[in-house]
């Protein structure tokens, strides 16, 4: 015993006096969407639409594929790439969330639309999503292998739950405080990365393989407009102001540089 | 009789309010300035003032010191999600955690000191005062005792769970997906080889493992198997056992379908139900009933694992091989054991404790093998030893050091003096060889599985590759998360470089071991000090031969001598 505690004293006074770095690169920098105070759902009519396109500005960065190291023949039959920065055609960004900073009124959450994010191919589908407050997220398993869904809320209750292979479908209890995006993971398949944000109101889109987004049903007023991008990060330091009118539709794009 | 039945009484009595007094959990005081003082003098220099588990020693640990603002406690007696009870923090601050920085504080804070600093740490955490009910605690109620079937069952848990896919197939920490985990703060973290208790950071009591593994280890890889994310969550284990039978088919009958999506439809209903409580609905007596009946089969299933678990691990950690424990050759006649002989089952193996090298730059801090076991045989001619270490990953040279450009591989070396320290005063080499007295090595690579290169040290950087290579048996194997490695020479060599053996005699040994998925790389690995090793002499043959011989010898003498003496009278 008394050699343990010799051992371990001498690595304990060793530690404290010397010193060798271990780089920590957190997520610490992950920026965050602005929520409302409060907002208050009702019917709208005659509101007005916010589309647009996001563009990634910059040199076409290549895409970089993930190592997959195991399962192989579920996880690595396709090849697969890194879903942080994805740029299509004519440089559209996809998974770009496109959002209503400041709205305290509008309409309520489409209830009748399924929240289903897929484990499929060992790879979250889709890379971002958006989950309404007090609503059931379903995780699904394609797979026929073991995953675990690793949500790393702080605001509201972290999750960490394995989904066996055989586990189809896994309902997650709803959240009751908005926060995010959230990182997902899958710590049986290290590569395996997602974005989960828990919102209050339904004015969030993210953008498709065209970098387009649309905002529907908002009510005529003047706003401030935000974006968020995993890898260019969000303007809601200097949000776009946009004016809707009753009926109208306007348009703002968006051109992203790498943060 | 009747005094009998009183003691009995007496003790049922007693035992009860012991129990009562040990499960009575204790809540900290309102935070005080007399809490940051104490954490401020005897936690900060680790957890940082502000609780960051930023404190100046905090960058050479791993696991890293708690960061008390993100609220994420890995050793906690509550549910999935649940911050833990205060309870559960004093008794981390008062036991410590094995297997990390953080020692125990019982003797060098006062109770009422951990309570202090208890409730201070609290403050770092919002969570703590926005929480409007005491944090749901896991039930140990209904714990199944261990049996060699509760162990079968959880065994096969084990496997249907995923436990291996991080922890092994025999738990040693080796699954597929240990290398590439990370934490909550992107550090790199490696899954417990639960075959080492000792290890476990919060206990490795049965019900320690039971509460591990129902309510998870926030902030690590390790999910919480808590009620609805558990296997077949609503059925009863007959109809688990029969939904897997079909889950396991390749195709199904209408019929078969008809069958799984009803269990489907009841395994929904009662994951609604566990949902339903966890978002704080409340639950009507029906479905309490159908909640607290699905809840009976998990953990009944999670007690079978905690028992699984508990039968992988030794019940203590073994005695270093010193004193009564020093490695000891065992002398046997004729062949010795190849590699996979049932011959070493007899022997009980040695246990070398393992720390990081810390003296020499690149240093070990965070070392990752544990121990290396070792048992040994000779005969008349040969010696054999079987080293035996656990390491979570097969390295063989693939990547290579950053620094040095040269391949990270796992490798073991042991080491002996060149000659023998005669007598207890005599000094042994310095430590990996210094000056004067050069040591012995014995070198053996992941890359070269069946090769032992012998070396000649004489300090930690000065080892050189002897120019005559002794004639050495070497076999080697990775499973499971273990190396063996087996290696037999001559007792005596002609080199003059080797060390010779002979029996009887005690011989200074020490090891080396690295892990190159650790980094390890030169100087940086994990060491033993000297401990000593024994060829056994064999006291049976000599003990019927020398003092017959002795005394006939003897006799003879005093037969010749009498003769002798005749001869000379006779004469005068």
């Amino acid at each position: 015993m008394k050699t343990y505690l010799l051992a371990s004293l001498a690595i304990l006074l060793a530690c404290c006096s010397i010193g060798t770095a271990f780089a920590a690169d957190s997520d610490a920098d992950v920026e965050m969407l602005v929520f409302p105070d409060s907002y208050t759902a009702s019917s709208v009519s005659n509101g007005g639409t916010i589309s647009g396109v996001v563009k990634f500005e910059g040199d076409m960065p290549e895409m970089k594929m993930l190592e997959i190291t195991k399962d192989q023949a579920i996880c690595g039959a396709t090849e697969k790439y890194d879903e942080a920065l994805v740029v299509g055609e004519g440089n559209a960004l996809k998974n770009t969330i496109v959002y209503l900073i400041d709205i305290s009124q509008g309409k309520d959450f489409d209830k009748a639309t399924k929240l289903e994010m897929d484990q499929k191919g060992c790879q979250f589908t889709p890379h971002v999503q958006i989950v309404p407050v007090g609503v059931r997220l379903t995780m699904l398993n394609s797979d026929k292998v073991n995953h675990n869904v690793h949500i790393f809320s702080s605001i509201n209750k972290p999750v960490n739950k394995q989904q066996t292979k055989n586990r189809r479908r896994m309902p997650l209890a709803a959240v009751k405080k908005a926060e995010g995006p959230v990182s997902v993971k899958c710590d049986i398949h290290g590569w395996m990365s997602a974005w989960i944000a828990y919102v209050p109101h339904p004015y969030f889109a993210v953008t498709n393989e065209k970098g387009e987004f649309t905002l529907e049903d908002v009510p005529a007023g003047t706003y401030k407009l935000g974006y968020w991008h995993e890898a260019c990060g969000s303007n809601s330091e200097s949000p776009v102001s946009i004016t809707v009118e009753a009926g109208g539709t306007v348009t703002q794009d968006f051109a992203l540089k790498l943060k | 009789m009747r005094n009998k039945n009183v003691v009995s009484l007496l003790i049922l009595v007693l035992g009860t309010l012991g129990i009562l007094a040990l499960t009575h959990a204790q809540n900290a005081p309102e935070a005080s300035e007399k809490g940051k003082e104490v954490y401020e003098q005897s936690c900060a220099h680790c957890h940082g003032t502000e609780g960051r588990g930023d404190g100046a020693a905090a960058e050479n640990l791993l696991p890293q010191p708690r960061d008390f603002t993100r609220g994420l406690y890995k050793i906690r007696s509550t549910e999935s999600g649940e911050l833990p009870t205060d309870q559960d923090l004093f008794d981390i601050i008062t036991e410590g955690m094995p297997g990390s920085s953080m020692p125990g504080w019982e003797t060098a804070l006062s109770a009422n000191e951990r309570w202090e600093v208890v409730a201070y740490i609290k403050t770092f955490h919002s969570g703590f005062k926005e929480r409007e009910a005491p944090p749901r605690e896991i039930s140990l109620e209904g714990k199944i005792p261990f049996s060699e079937e509760s162990v079968e069952i959880g065994k096969g848990l084990y496997t249907e769970l995923g436990c291996v896919e991080c922890h092994g197939n025999v738990g040693r920490g080796d699954g597929t997906s240990a290398p590439t985990l990370t934490d909550a703060w992107n550090f790199q973290t490696w899954p417990a080889n639960l075959t080492q208790g000792w290890t476990y950071r919060g206990g490795s009591d049965t019900e320690d493992i039971f509460k591990r593994f129902i309510g998870g280890i926030a902030g690590s890889p390790m999910p919480a198997f808590e009620g609805d994310s558990f296997l077949h969550f609503g059925l009863t284990s007959e109809e688990s056992k029969r939904l897997t039978e079909l889950e396991n088919m390749d195709e199904m009958t209408e019929a078969d379908e008809e069958a799984s999506n009803q269990f489907y439809e009841k395994m929904d209903e009662a994951v609604n139900i566990a949902l339903n409580r966890v978002e704080g609905v409340e639950l009507s007596a029906a479905e309490q009933q159908l909640y607290d009946n699905a809840m009976k089969v998990v953990y009944e299933k999670s007690w079978h694992l905690a028992n699984y678990v508990k039968s992988l691990m030794p019940e203590e950690r073994p005695e270093p091989a010193i004193g009564n424990n020093v490695l000891r050759s065992q002398y046997i006649q004729g062949e010795l054991p190849t590699i996979d002989d049932a011959a070493w089952e007899t022997s009980e193996a040695r246990y070398f404790p393992l720390v990081g090298q810390i003296v020499v730059e690149p240093r070990q801090f965070n070392p990752t093998i544990d121990a290396v076991n070792v048992k040994s045989f000779y005969n008349d001619t040969e010696v054999v030893f079987l080293f035996i270490w656990d390491d979570r990953t097969y390295t063989t040279g693939d990547e290579t050091d950053e620094t040095t450009g040269k391949p990270l591989e796992d490798a073991l070396a042991v080491q002996f003096p060149v000659k023998v320290p005669q007598g207890p005063t005599a000094p042994k080499p310095y430590f990996l060889g210094g000056g004067r007295l050069p040591v012995y090595l014995w070198h053996w690579k992941a890359s070269a599985p069946e090769q032992v290169t012998e070396l000649t040290a004489k300090g930690i950087n000065a080892a050189e590759v002897q120019e005559v290579q002794a004639d050495l048996q070497v076999k080697s194997t990775y499973t499971d998360g273990q190396y063996k490695l087996w290696v037999k020479r001559a007792l005596k060599t002609e080199d003059k470089k080797d060390l010779q053996l002979e029996s009887g005699v005690f011989v200074p040994i020490a090891f080396s071991a690295w892990d190159g998925s650790n980094g390890d790389i030169d100087t940086k690995r994990t060491i033993t000090s000297w401990y000593t090793f024994v060829l056994e002499p064999v006291p049976s043959s000599r003990r019927f031969i020398y003092p017959p011989l002795i005394a006939i010898l003897s006799f003879g003498l005093l037969v010749g001598l009498r003769a002798a003496v005749q001869r000379r009278n006779s004469v005068s």
